[in-house]
């Protein structure tokens, strides 16, 4: 027991360091929101339509699925097979959905709205070369953009995709190396068909009064949108509500052209003010991109048969605090801006490049990647004993190689990286220098040639590695830049497992070999 | 052991005589490798063979075990610059895609491949990957750059880390050298350069840098034994890294090689440079060191 203990006490702060990192690798890898999921069985809800009645009944994104009408879901194909096999039914059948936490009844012939997915095992995201997926990076044709313009672009892009019904899409300006702009668009899992034209089409928005068109987005129609202007875009000081909640009100102008004002008159001169809310016409303007509704707004029954070129946009948002409804008020307006703006995208966009990844082999090509890597190390672990015929030290370097990957990889779960090709290339290279280093420190240690203590040679080790270290660093910091963004994932995973090798496993590693050679 | 021990004296005595002679090997296959190259970019203007990645084009996976003498017939003349490949499963051997590039577009590469084949292409039995050419003419130009200002920025730490010029000199000289060789190695061998062989170019700095490092630290700051004592020391360690690396490299490499054209490149590349990195810092690197070390005596 004192033993022990006197063991224990000479575990060194880095070795503890070492250890409590790799714990918390760990945790990061598989811990989920759903909490710790490895063995967990059922389908992930990826999904779930809005306005469904599965929605309504409280199915929501990110719910497991563990059975339905008391069959038992172990993955997404048992429930895919069962909604097959059940859909659509000729009357309304009760079908009563278990998730993990709750339990949810739905009266309906069709299938739930909701796509759902295998429950992934960690927490770790693959990259689109390896989990399937579509890539697509867009420039305007014959025009640099300013970096305004790009951001422009880029939240009018967001909106279209979430108006499509599309959510798991990652929009992003990027800038490379000679000063080109370009916007990224990702998207996870399958790929719309027509993803090109979602992409490179301009965008259609109409404005509807019951049926008719008052007016369609582009400047033909709509001659300005005032944005950023406190003058003519303004949110009004929130109010609280008669529930404890509190609402506030934006207001913004557009200006419309002279044909789009007169059919403007011509339509609400037909329309009657609305009897229960008479500050209001009856029928609402319905804003509709690409033939979906998007939003309703009420019109003033000042604007009846009016021809005003200049249009009042209203809306709201609501929040529990004065801060959280002007902020919702605030992202309502801008989403409403670039509803409007959408239709006026003033150039022709042009897709430089285009991946559209099935998620076919990804599996057995993280099988292959997971083989090479082991078999990588076992090789390289095996010249280690050969060359120093002690088990103990080899072990340890394997040991220490490993914990590095687990951490690269507790990181990448923490900063949600998605671990692409080339990431994984950069996870080799760091065991290819981690390896490297380790022999550094174990030469250094057994050099029984000099008169310097243990602890100064492996201080002489240390310079040597920290050398090699700002060598590599310093190599990889133009990458990041370089080529669009593209091969920024091996520059991060490399510097980050080369970080974490000099100042977190090597120095363990060093009061390990102290501990051995003592 | 005392034989062993007479065997050491004897074979330093041969590096104190020859080291200056055994700089020839390396300096003649430097001074081949930069004629090599001066009269391959102007064949070719361009110092490597690129592939679609940086010259712009169309690779196209398809997930069916089709005959490539039939399709690569069929292809020729109806797509530009056709090269196609199969991917193996490891273990069975068995075809399990095809990889076609051309540097088509991709719209039109699916028109000709749909033909071919009967049916459509889908994300459930196909992948495409298109990059336009101006955009690979970009990346290309980009990574060349991040090559040139990496190599620059390890030149800078290296001679801030030894501060005297001719060890430091030996250092990048023994780098590049290790670069162009292999440069030239992957020209001889025809293969065509991705992003990721550049990459790997890249990654070969390090790897070269590291034993460099290694063996010039030993040699200037140590203050105790020989110089042969240290020079040996460092050959024992650097081998032991170099071997590691290089046997990790070439079991994964078996690995993959069926698999994915990316890893395929990168370890190769890699391969290559770890064997120029031998040469370069155990003869390169070394006798200039030595040279540098005995005139200072």
């Amino acid at each position: 027991m004192v033993c022990g203990e006197e063991k224990m006490k000479k575990l060194s702060f880095r070795i503890w360091l070492w250890i409590v990192i790799i714990i918390l690798a760990l945790m990061s890898i598989f811990l989920s929101s759903n909490g710790f999921t490895l063995f967990q069985k059922g389908a992930l809800i990826t999904s779930v339509e809005h306005n469904s009645t599965s929605f309504e009944q409280g199915l929501r994104q990110g719910q497991i699925i563990v059975s339905i009408n008391g069959n038992l879901i172990n993955n997404a194909e048992d429930f895919l097979k069962y909604i097959q096999e059940n859909f659509p039914a000729e009357n309304d059948i009760k079908t009563t959905i278990k998730t993990k936490d709750a339990e949810v009844i739905i009266f309906s012939n069709q299938a739930p709205n909701i796509t759902v997915s295998d429950i992934p095992k960690t927490s770790l995201k693959a990259g689109l070369d390896l989990a399937g997926g579509a890539r697509a990076l867009v420039q305007a044709e014959g025009k640099s953009l300013s970096s305004e313009e790009i951001n422009d672009l880029v939240s009018i892009t967001t909106n279209r995709f979430n108006v499509y019904g599309l959510s798991d899409v990652s929009v992003k300006p990027i800038l490379d190396l000679s000063g080109n702009r370009f916007m990224s668009i990702e998207i996870a899992g399958a790929t719309p068909k027509d993803l090109e034209e979602l992409i490179e089409n301009q965008g259609k928005f109409e404005a509807k009064i019951g049926n008719e068109t008052v007016f369609i987005g582009g400047n033909r129609d709509i001659s300005s949108v005032c944005r950023n202007d406190a003058t003519c875009a303004y949110i009004e000081t929130p109010q609280q509500s008669s529930d404890g909640n509190y609402y506030s009100t934006f207001r913004f102008s557009i200006y419309l052209s002279e044909e789009a004002a007169k059919r403007h008159a011509d339509v609400t001169n037909k329309i009657e003010i609305n009897s229960s809310n008479p500050e209001y016409l009856s029928e609402p303007l319905g804003l509709y991109v690409d033939d979906s509704l998007a939003d309703t707004l009420l019109i003033s029954k000042d604007l009846k048969g009016q021809v005003t070129t200049q249009i009042s946009i209203s809306g709201s948002g609501t929040g529990a605090t004065e801060q959280d409804a002007y902020n919702d008020a605030k992202a309502n307006m801008q989403k409403l801006q670039t509803i409007l703006i959408t239709g006026s995208l003033p150039y022709k966009l042009e897709i430089v490049k285009l991946d559209t990844i099935s998620p076919l082999l990804g599996e057995d090509f993280l099988k292959y990647i997971l083989l090479a890597g082991v078999a990588a190390l076992i090789a390289a672990s095996l010249i280690i004993f050969i060359r120093y015929r002690k088990i103990k030290q080899a072990s340890f370097v394997v040991l220490i190689s490993f914990s590095e990957v687990i951490i690269i990889l507790g990181i990448a779960a923490l900063i949600e990286w998605n671990l692409d090709l080339a990431s994984i290339a950069g996870i080799l290279a760091t065991i290819g220098t981690g390896f490297d280093d380790q022999v550094v420190l174990l030469d250094e240690s057994r050099n029984r040639a000099t008169s310097s203590s243990l602890k100064e040679r492996l201080k002489k080790a240390f310079a040597i590695i920290m050398g090699a270290y700002f060598v590599v660093l310093v190599s990889l910091l133009p990458l990041i830049w370089a080529g669009a963004g593209l091969l920024k994932g091996f520059a991060i995973t490399t510097i980050i497992g080369i970080s974490v090798g000099v100042f977190i496993t090597r120095p363990a590693f060093s009061d390990i070999l102290k501990r051995i050679e003592e | 052991m005392e034989e062993q021990q007479n065997q050491e004296t004897h074979r330093k005595n041969w590096h104190d005589r020859h080291y200056k002679h055994l700089l020839i090997i390396p300096l003649v296959l430097l001074l081949f490798s930069l004629v090599y190259l001066g009269i391959f970019h102007s064949k070719n203007n361009d110092f490597f063979y690129k592939d679609i990645s940086l010259t712009g084009g169309t690779s196209v996976t398809i997930y069916e075990k089709l005959n490539i003498e039939d399709l690569n017939s069929f292809l020729e003349g109806e797509l530009s610059e056709v090269n196609l490949r199969k991917i193996s499963d490891l273990i069975s051997g068995e075809q399990v895609a095809i990889v076609v590039e051309t540097t088509a577009e991709s719209n039109e590469a699916r028109e000709v491949l749909e033909n071919y084949l009967g049916y459509e292409l889908t994300e459930e039995n196909s992948s495409f990957e298109f990059t336009g050419s101006s955009l690979s003419n970009a990346f290309y130009r980009q990574l060349i750059i991040a090559l040139f200002v990496a190599f620059v920025f390890m030149a800078i730490v290296i001679f801030i880390i030894f501060k005297t010029p001719v060890p430091s000199g030996a250092v990048v000289l023994a780098a590049f050298a290790d670069i162009i060789m292999t440069l030239v190695t992957v020209n001889i061998l025809g293969i065509k350069m991705s992003s990721a062989g550049i990459i790997s170019l890249l990654m070969l700095i390090g790897y070269s840098v590291d034993t460099d490092i290694l063996l010039t630290n030993r040699v200037l700051r140590r203050h105790e034994g020989t110089l042969n004592e240290k020079l040996m020391g460092s050959v024992k360690t650097g081998l032991t890294m170099t071997l590691t690396s290089l046997v990790a490299v070439t079991v994964a490499l078996l690995v993959v090689k069926s698999f994915s054209e990316t890893l395929n490149q990168i370890f190769t590349i890699l391969l290559i440079g770890l064997i120029f990195d031998m040469l370069n810092t155990w003869i390169t690197n070394v006798s200039i060191l030595k040279w540098y070390v005995e005139r200072k005596k």
